[in-house]
Parts: C-alpha cells; sequence; structure tokens
C-alpha cells in the first residue's frame, strides 16, 4: 500500500506539467499569433518600408523622422496628454471615494452599485457620448438650466472632451481600485483613529498606498484606451481638441499614408507597452508593501 | 473621583460631546449622498437625456422639450439600414460568443493548470489584447488584411473581435478557477480519468455560472465594438457604427435615441441575467465582475 501511494506521489508532479499544456493552448496561441501578432508586425514592416504597401521598394526610417519631427503631430501629442490626463486625474478624484464608499460605507448598497458602474459602461455605446451634446450644447440642458446667454465653450472644446471622457471610462477607474480597496483590513482605520489620526492622514497614509495597485491598473485600463480614443474627440470635440487617435485615424482612412500612420501607431503602441510594463511593476511592488 | 481612577494624569483626551459627534455623522452622510447623487447623474444623466428625447416631438435635440410622440421607434423600425446593422452586429456578436467560450476556457484551464515553460510569455500573449487599445489592434488588423488582400467584410471583422475579446472570457474562467479546490481534479485523476473527463465531469459544472457570465460580458463587449470593427468591417455596417455615422446626420438623432433606449433596455435585461446566473453560482458574488476589469 505504502509503495503504491509513494508512486501516486511522484507521479503527481509530472502529470500536471507539461505535455497536456500543449495539446490545449495550442489552438488559442496560434489564433493569437495569426491574427494579433502577425497583424502587429506587418504594421511595423509598413512603417518601414519606403512606399506601403509595396514592400518590395526598400526599406527606410523616414517615417519616423516624418511623423517625429511634424509639428502637427507634437501639438496634437501635447493636446492629448492635456486632456487625457486632466480626465485622469478627475476620474481618480470620482473614484477614490467612490470605490472606498463602497468597500467601507455602502453596506448592502455595495453590489448595486457595482452593477450601476457596470450598466452605465456597457449601455448604449457611442450614443451616450452624443448625448452629452445635448446637455452641453447651446441650446442643451446646462444653457437651459443657468440664466443668461448661453455659454459658448461648453461644447466643441477641450472642456467637453474632457467631461466626456471623465463620465465615459469612470467604470475602469472606480472598480480596479475597488477591488484592491476590496483587500484592506477595516481594522487599521480603527487603529489609526485610536491612535489620532484625521480622515485627511488616514486617506494619505492607508488608504492611497494600499489601494495604489489598483490605481495602476486603473492607469493602464483607462489612461491608455483615452489617449487613443477619438470617437469622443469626433462627436464633441472642437478644432481645439484634436486627438492623437483621430490623427492616426485620419493619416491612414483620409489621406491614406499608411507609412506615417503605422509610424505613429507604433509609437504609440510602444509607449503603451512601457507605460503598462511600469504601471504593473509599480501595481506588483506596492502589493508585496502591502 | 472613579473617572479619574480611568484615567491617570497627562493621558486626557478630549472627547467631543454625543450632539457633536451626531451632528459630525449627520454632515457625513450629507456629503456621502450628494457626493453619489452627483456619480449618478454623471453616470445615467445621458441616458436619460436619450429615453427623454426619444419621446419629444421635434427632431431638433433642443430644450425645453416639445411634446409626446412615438413617431421616431415607428421611424426606426422601419429604417432598412438600422434593421441591416442590427442584424449584422447580432451575428457577429452570435458567432464571436461561443468562439470566445471555447477559446477563453481552454486558455483559462491551460494557463492555471499546467506549470510549464513559456507560461509567462503565453499569459503575456493572452493578456496584450486586453491592454492594448482597440484603435492600435484595429488599424493594425486593417493593414494586415488589406497586404494579403483578404476582403473586408463580416468575416474579418469576426476574425479579430474574437482575438481581442477571448482574453475576457480567459480572465473570468481563470478567477474562478483559481479559486475552487483542486483536489478533485487530482482525486479524478487519480482513479483513472482522462484529461477530457476531467474536464466534462469536474472542471464545467464548477466553472458553469461564470461561463454563463462571460458569455453576455463577450456578447455586448461584441455588440457594442466600435473601434475594431469600423477599422475592419469594409462597407458594411454594425450598430455602434451605424450609430457613429447616424449621431453626426441631424436629422436622423432622434431615430437613434428611440433605437438606443430599446437595445438598452435588452442590455439591462441580458445583464440582470447574467448578475442571477453569478449570484446562484459562486459565494462572491462581486468576484467574477470585479475580474471583468482586474
Amino acid at each position: 500500500m505504502a509503495a503504491i501511494s509513494q508512486a501516486v506521489e511522484r507521479e503527481r508532479p509530472r502529470r500536471f506539467a507539461g505535455r497536456g499544456a500543449f495539446g490545449i493552448l495550442a489552438v488559442p496561441v496560434v489564433l493569437l499569433i495569426v491574427l494579433f501578432l502577425a497583424p502587429m508586425l506587418i504594421m511595423v514592416v509598413m512603417s518601414i518600408v519606403r512606399y506601403p504597401p509595396n514592400t518590395s521598394s526598400g526599406y527606410t526610417l523616414l517615417h519616423y523622422q516624418q511623423v517625429l519631427t511634424d509639428p502637427i503631430n507634437l501639438k496634437v501629442a501635447w493636446t492629448t496628454m492635456f486632456i487625457g490626463t486632466t480626465a485622469m486625474l478627475i476620474m481618480l478624484a470620482i473614484g477614490l471615494p467612490l470605490a472606498y464608499y463602497m468597500v467601507f460605507k455602502a453596506g448592502k448598497l455595495e453590489l448595486f452599485l457595482l452593477l450601476a458602474l457596470v450598466l452605465a459602461d456597457e449601455l448604449a455605446p457611442v450614443v451616450k457620448v452624443y448625448a452629452w451634446q445635448v446637455i452641453l450644447g447651446k441650446d442643451g440642458l446646462v444653457n437651459w438650466l443657468i440664466p443668461g446667454p448661453a455659454i459658448n465653450w461648453l461644447l466643441f472644446s477641450r472642456f467637453a472632451v474632457v467631461v466626456t471622457l471623465a463620465a465615459s471610462y469612470i467604470t475602469y477607474t472606480t472598480i480596479p481600485i475597488y477591488a484592491a480597496m476590496k483587500a484592506i483590513d477595516k481594522r487599521m482605520f480603527e487603529a489609526a483613529v485610536d491612535l489620532g489620526a484625521g480622515w485627511w492622514t488616514q486617506a494619505r497614509r492607508i488608504l492611497i498606498p494600499l489601494a495604489a495597485p489598483g490605481i495602476f491598473i486603473a492607469l493602464i485600463l483607462v489612461y491608455l484606451p483615452m489617449l487613443t480614443d477619438f470617437v469622443t474627440a469626433d462627436i464633441v470635440g472642437g478644432t481645439g481638441s484634436y486627438m492623437m487617435g483621430q490623427r492616426v485615424r485620419d493619416l491612414i482612412l483620409l489621406q491614406g499614408d499608411w507609412g506615417a500612420g503605422a509610424a505613429l501607431n507604433f509609437l504609440l503602441l510602444a509607449i503603451t507597452l512601457v507605460f503598462s510594463w511600469i504601471a504593473y511593476r509599480f501595481a506588483k511592488l506596492n502589493r508585496i508593501d502591502a | 473621583m472613579a473617572d479619574q481612577v480611568l484615567r491617570p494624569a497627562g493621558l486626557e483626551i478630549d472627547l467631543p460631546s454625543p450632539a457633536q459627534v451626531r451632528t459630525r455623522a449627520v454632515v457625513n452622510t450629507t456629503l456621502w449622498r450628494v457626493f453619489l447623487a452627483f456619480v449618478f447623474l454623471a453616470l445615467f444623466g445621458p441616458l436619460v437625456i436619450l429615453l427623454l428625447f426619444s419621446f419629444n416631438d421635434s427632431s431638433i435635440l433642443a430644450f425645453p422639450l416639445s411634446g409626446f410622440t412615438t413617431h421616431w421607434y415607428t421611424l426606426a423600425w422601419q429604417d432598412t439600414l438600422l434593421r441591416q446593422s442590427l442584424i449584422n452586429s447580432t451575428t457577429v456578436a452570435l458567432v464571436v460568443t461561443p468562439c470566445c467560450l471555447v477559446l477563453g476556457t481552454l486558455t483559462a484551464f491551460g494557463l492555471t493548470r499546467f506549470r510549464f515553460r513559456g507560461r509567462g510569455v503565453v499569459g503575456g500573449l493572452v493578456g496584450a489584447p486586453l491592454i492594448l487599445p482597440w484603435l492600435i489592434i484595429g488599424i493594425a488588423a486593417l493593414m494586415a488584411y488589406g497586404r494579403l488582400h483578404i476582403a473586408l467584410n463580416l468575416r474579418s471583422v469576426i476574425a479579430t473581435q474574437t482575438i481581442c475579446t477571448f482574453p475576457l472570457v480567459t480572465a473570468i474562467i481563470a478567477a474562478q478557477l483559481f479559486r475552487f479546490e483542486r483536489e478533485q481534479e487530482e482525486a479524478a485523476i487519480d482513479l483513472g480519468c482522462s484529461r477530457l473527463q476531467v474536464l466534462r465531469h469536474i472542471i464545467l459544472p464548477h466553472i458553469a455560472s461564470a461561463l454563463a457570465a462571460s458569455a453576455i460580458f463577450a456578447f455586448t463587449w461584441s455588440f457594442n465594438n466600435f473601434e475594431i470593427s469600423f477599422f475592419t468591417i469594409g462597407f458594411q455596417q454594425t450598430f455602434p457604427i451605424w450609430v457613429y455615422s447616424s449621431v453626426r446626420n441631424p436629422d436622423h438623432t432622434a431615430v437613434v435615441n428611440a433605437i438606443s433606449v430599446v437595445i438598452s433596455v435588452v442590455q439591462v435585461a441580458l445583464i440582470y441575467l447574467a448578475v442571477r446566473l453569478l449570484r446562484r453560482g459562486s459565494d462572491d458574488e462581486t468576484g467574477v465582475i470585479v475580474a471583468v476589469a482586474a
């Protein structure tokens, strides 16, 4: 009997390692390589051939040079950063207290709030963005409610894009922070109160450090898609809010400039990967600290 | 006297009076309520606006409202382009969802139940479509299809959407697989079950509710997807693309409102169903929803 159980014990690690994984993961991995990785590589190739999509026209880094020195791109990059960062800060200012409320104060409301966030994100894509036109427009809700002459800068402006983006991505900001806060031991706050800490000290010394992994995940999930969002800027933005997503789209679809479009898109891809990697590292680092 | 014994000299604390405590609590609650009201206004205000204007008797979307009509719903019903776009979106979602379920479950199973070299690489490859913005994926796909002379139609949309959506299913299912004990699987293997039998008789029953939930999430993701469809569809339209082109046409916006209200109602029903299934299947009902985003 002992021999059998010993054999089983020895057998076990081998059973869970190796061969089986290949058969199970083969199809998804091959599909990812063919339908995801290969298009990325083709895009990279398009960014370095002289006259894309003709690959026999020789290789060059001209498109990158052109993209990086074009004053329009620099201006667009600056606008995009400004809009994205402002919206992100607004969302953190809302998402942090909201997540805190859901975890520590909401009680039975917790699940309801979570569902509300998910629903608000899922419902009426694109149209929701359009609804902000009706809210912020010249004959819109805000101007109707506020007496006096119509405020013009509410719509087709950076302001409109920031507000609409912040309202659209709040779900993906709040939920990761909520998940991180869920792991915080409530007694820490009690201990802090007993030691005489006010709410600000509690937030700064306990809440935010421990929610940091969630904040970094939120940055990956929200900041990066925002930088490439073109629907919002198309619908509620104006000439002053021309964003990177619109720029890439226009380069490729309107101007048909595959070289510059691919180069710019690849730069965005590189920024995304580097930024995600850094944020992910920070998230992990903070998790170990906690 | 008794008080003095309990509190040694030098450690006197100014305790707020009961009245002060009560005022503070009231102020606190009020502040939180105002905050929540603000959040709900930002989240659902736009949807309420759509609802209001879908019944508003004017094609101009301006306040004040001008009267009640169901005219826009009739128009939406008769719009053939709209109908075709809805059929397209539904077709795409109906194909994408089962593909994602199979691929996502296989991947989750492979990643959580096996230790092998290159596991990190495979994990990164699966996670990448969730991190990369859809614009980047859409454009890369457009270029690849263009370069390889593959026609852009619903099939190309389905292919690219599947590859970007199944990692979501993997995330949901993997969260569930991490959570339950492995002993049952090991026991089944020791009793001579094959891998497939383990999958069929042990694992599938455990993840049934998570599967149902991921099906609904995958369906909504696919149905709502704008960027990927926009770049890979060619000349046809899915519903979000139809909306995108219609909201820029002032004569059309009221119809967009009406159909959006209808679609939203259907989606609420679907998501309600998803949540019901989740609650039945797991003690930590929030876990899977969290997994969607985290």
